[in-house]
């Protein structure tokens, strides 16, 4: 045994088979305790999306059966918690993403057997049927078409999200880039006041930002009629100026990563300015253009205090929050099922863009870093 | 290939002065260097010249043409920076390219003169990668092919080898010399470093705080430096300075009186190249302080009268002692006296040691 001449020679014993071991051991323990916690912390966030969900495909009009949403619980929920043991038990990578499949698979068909059968889209009527409220009072007469089409809401929350977007995006990139790149007198005092303007909250100015608009409106001519009271554009400048303070510092640091170096090289190979500027600097902060797009998509997307005080005099001027308000204004005790469904729909673009655009989310807050 | 004059040239930011009434005409194919430490307004000269500063007076020639208000996208100049600035988001094909794209060249002539800049350099084989997959010798090669390929009339070079390690900064020292020599191209060579500036320069521009303190060959810098500053900074090891007073014939340095030949008079500063001064018998007295093997000579500090002294003899090994007494002697043709006051160069005036 090696033990013995080490000994022999009168130094202390290593054994490196035990140490290795128990650097497994401590590193699947971390694991294991980490995983515990990140589901713990999970669950209230995940919990009511699952809920809504369930409830948006299974409840039935009038009825107050809950027990699709209970089974649905109690099939996920442990399936989710099971990840937690799965990876205290085993050892291996392999054996652990096996582990997980069954998990899933099993599941999966618990799920097919206990609730698919009570599943049904009748929730989702309002995709097709504005007149969905009549229905269910019974028809009186003649219809009173409370609700605009919810492709009306869903095309103007669009219309709101994007043009919200494209405006924090230009106007944030440019003046971000100039800030980062020019001396010019108060600079310092800008940035300052940048900080202080995104720490104001925007609630305070609620009633003044209505009565500018208001102002607007009556006294703005055409412009009242794009920017003024009750219209898209009004509400989207409201929100670009107060998403823009916070977006121009965001642009700010990332253009100071970008060295001036490479301007001037662009330059000397007899590119313009602006030639310079798109080509050479744009591609370095595209990063941080696609997060301030994307945050300001769904700040748009998701805007509610702003659109009920300024944007709710018109039916077609509806956006998806004020769509969702008034239906659980009317119906819900009635049929909250589709009061889900509606948020469902509401939910999933949000969802689907966090989704597909976390790389450069992730990126944004490491500060700019680029790979 | 341009003949480059700067006239009266003057940069400055407000109270600021970066470069201040200097005046520089560079030849037909020279390469020149601009040496000093830094802050001294070098690379200014260089972002003017390149067309990315507009200088505050002064004129800039190319070929007699004044081309103050021409932008750099007209210049018609290349320029490598110390960090090479290569486009991250590009490919080496594509970053070397990037000049060709604002020429009214045929895209597969323009390849052709990318495949030939590559080559040119040697990193032909590497032009589908990204900067991020380069090392520092490759890089600053791709950064020297892209300011070639557009052919410019004046090729600017900003501390192009000091991000490069001591070996490879070498290599690509004669590589660039060779290069600058065989397309005949008018350079200029930006550095702190002198000896990149004396190894490959055809002149040298020695700079201090934005103005020209000596212009001339590597050697007329190193041997006849017209000021203290630059004898101070060219040479290592540095040279011997000697602060002392001229006094009816006499330089008295610390209680040490040198005779003096020429007319001075007031606060001198002697100097005296290292590889100057030797041991001789009956020279003057002094002792090893300190020794410094350098490989083909070896340096020792010596204390003697006229205070602590740099001596560099020939021989790899340190064969005396510190400790050691010895005498040292030099030469009056090779001191250099200086006035302390305005730092110029008293050119008649030598020191000789007491015999």
């Amino acid at each position: 045994m090696a033990a013995d001449s080490v000994a022999a020679v009168g130094q202390p014993v290593i054994e490196w088979d035990t140490l290795a071991a128990r650097a497994r051991s401590r590193r699947r323990w971390t694991m294991t305790a980490l995983y515990a916690f990140l589901i713990v912390v999970s669950v209230p966030i995940l919990i009511p999306y699952l809920w809504m969900f369930t409830i948006s495909i299974s409840a039935t009009t009038g009825g107050t059966d809950t027990f699709v949403l209970w089974r649905a619980v109690a099939i996920l929920g442990p399936a989710v918690f099971a990840f937690w043991p799965l990876q205290a038990i085993f050892e291996d990578g392999k054996a652990l993403q096996r582990a997980r499949l069954v998990l899933v698979a099993v599941a999966l068909i618990a799920l097919a057997i206990f609730v698919a059968p009570h599943l049904h889209e009748h929730n989702f009527r309002f995709m097709w049927n504005r007149n969905f409220v009549d229905e269910l009072r019974g028809y009186g007469g003649e219809l009173i078409q409370q609700f605009p089409s919810v492709w009306v809401a869903f095309a103007n929350s669009l219309l709101l999200a994007g043009a919200v977007m494209l405006i924090v995006v230009t106007v944030a990139t440019l003046a971000g880039y100039y800030i980062s790149r020019f001396a010019f007198a108060g600079r310092s005092t800008f940035l300052r006041s940048l900080l202080v303007l995104h720490a104001f909250p925007a609630m305070t100015l609620i009633i003044p930002i209505f009565l500018i608009l208001f102002a607007v409106s009556e006294y703005g001519w055409i412009l009242g009629e794009i920017i003024g009271l009750g219209t898209i554009g009004g509400v989207v400048l409201v929100i670009c100026t107060i998403e823009l303070p916070f977006a121009i510092f965001i642009m700010k640091g990332f253009f100071d990563a970008v060295p001036w170096e490479i301007e001037m090289s662009a330059l000397a190979d007899g590119a313009s300015r602006r030639q310079a500027f798109v080509r050479v600097v744009l591609p370095q902060v595209k990063v941080g253009m696609f997060a301030i797009g994307i945050f300001a998509f769904i700040r748009g997307w998701e805007e509610y205090v702003f659109v009920r005080t300024l944007l709710q005099f018109e039916k077609s001027n509806w956006v998806m929050s004020l769509y969702l308000f008034w239906v659980a204004d009317d119906i819900m005790g009635v049929d909250y099922g589709m009061v889900a469904a509606v948020g469902v729909l509401y939910v999933v673009p949000g969802l689907l863009l966090y989704v597909f655009t976390q790389k450069f989310l992730v990126q944004m807050t490491l500060g700019g870093i680029k790979g | 290939m341009a003949r480059v004059e700067l006239n009266n040239v003057r940069k400055a930011w407000g109270e600021t002065v970066a470069v201040d009434d200097l005046t520089l005409t560079i030849e037909h194919g020279e390469l020149v260097s601009i040496l000093g430490p830094s802050g001294c307004g070098k690379s200014t000269i260089l972002l003017m010249l390149a067309g990315i500063y507009a200088p505050t007076e002064g004129e800039l020639r190319f070929d007699g043409q004044v081309v103050n208000e021409v932008e750099a996208k007209d210049r018609n100049v290349g320029i490598v920076f110390q960090s090479y600035a290569l486009y991250p988001h590009m490919s080496v094909r594509q970053n070397i390219m990037f000049p060709m794209r604002f020429k009214q060249v045929p895209a597969n002539e323009a390849s052709r003169l990318v495949e030939e800049a590559a080559d040119l350099v040697r990193v032909g084989d590497l032009l589908e990668r990204r900067p991020s997959q380069l090392s520092g010798g490759q890089q600053q090669r791709v950064a020297l092919a892209r300011a070639l390929v557009k052919e410019p009339q004046l090729l600017l070079l900003d501390e192009p080898l000091s991000n490069l390690d001591a070996t490879l900064r070498m290599t690509m020292r004669s590589e660039i010399k060779s290069l600058q020599a065989k397309l005949g191209i008018t350079t200029i060579l930006v550095t702190h470093d002198q000896l990149e500036a004396t190894t490959m320069a055809d002149r040298i521009v020695c700079m201090k705080a934005g103005r020209i303190e000596q212009v001339g060959t590597p050697d007329d810098l190193y041997s006849r430096p017209s000021s203290l500053f630059v004898a101070g900074f060219i040479g290592a090891p540095p040279i011997n300075l000697l602060p002392g007073k001229a006094v009816d014939g006499k330089l008295n340095v610390n209680d040490f009186s040198l005779t003096c030949e020429g007319a001075a008079a007031g606060d001198v500063t002697v100097g005296i190249r290292p590889e100057r001064i030797s041991f001789a018998e009956g020279g003057i007295p002094g002792t090893i302080d300190q020794t410094e093997p350098m490989g083909r000579e070896t340096l020792y500090v010596v204390s003697c009268p006229l205070g602590s002294i740099r001596v560099l003899e020939a021989g790899s090994k340190a064969h005396r002692r510190i400790g050691e007494a010895v005498a040292i002697s030099f030469d009056p043709s090779d001191t250099l006296v200086y006035d302390s006051r305005t730092e110029a160069l008293l050119g008649d005036v030598r020191a000789r040691a007491p015999s």
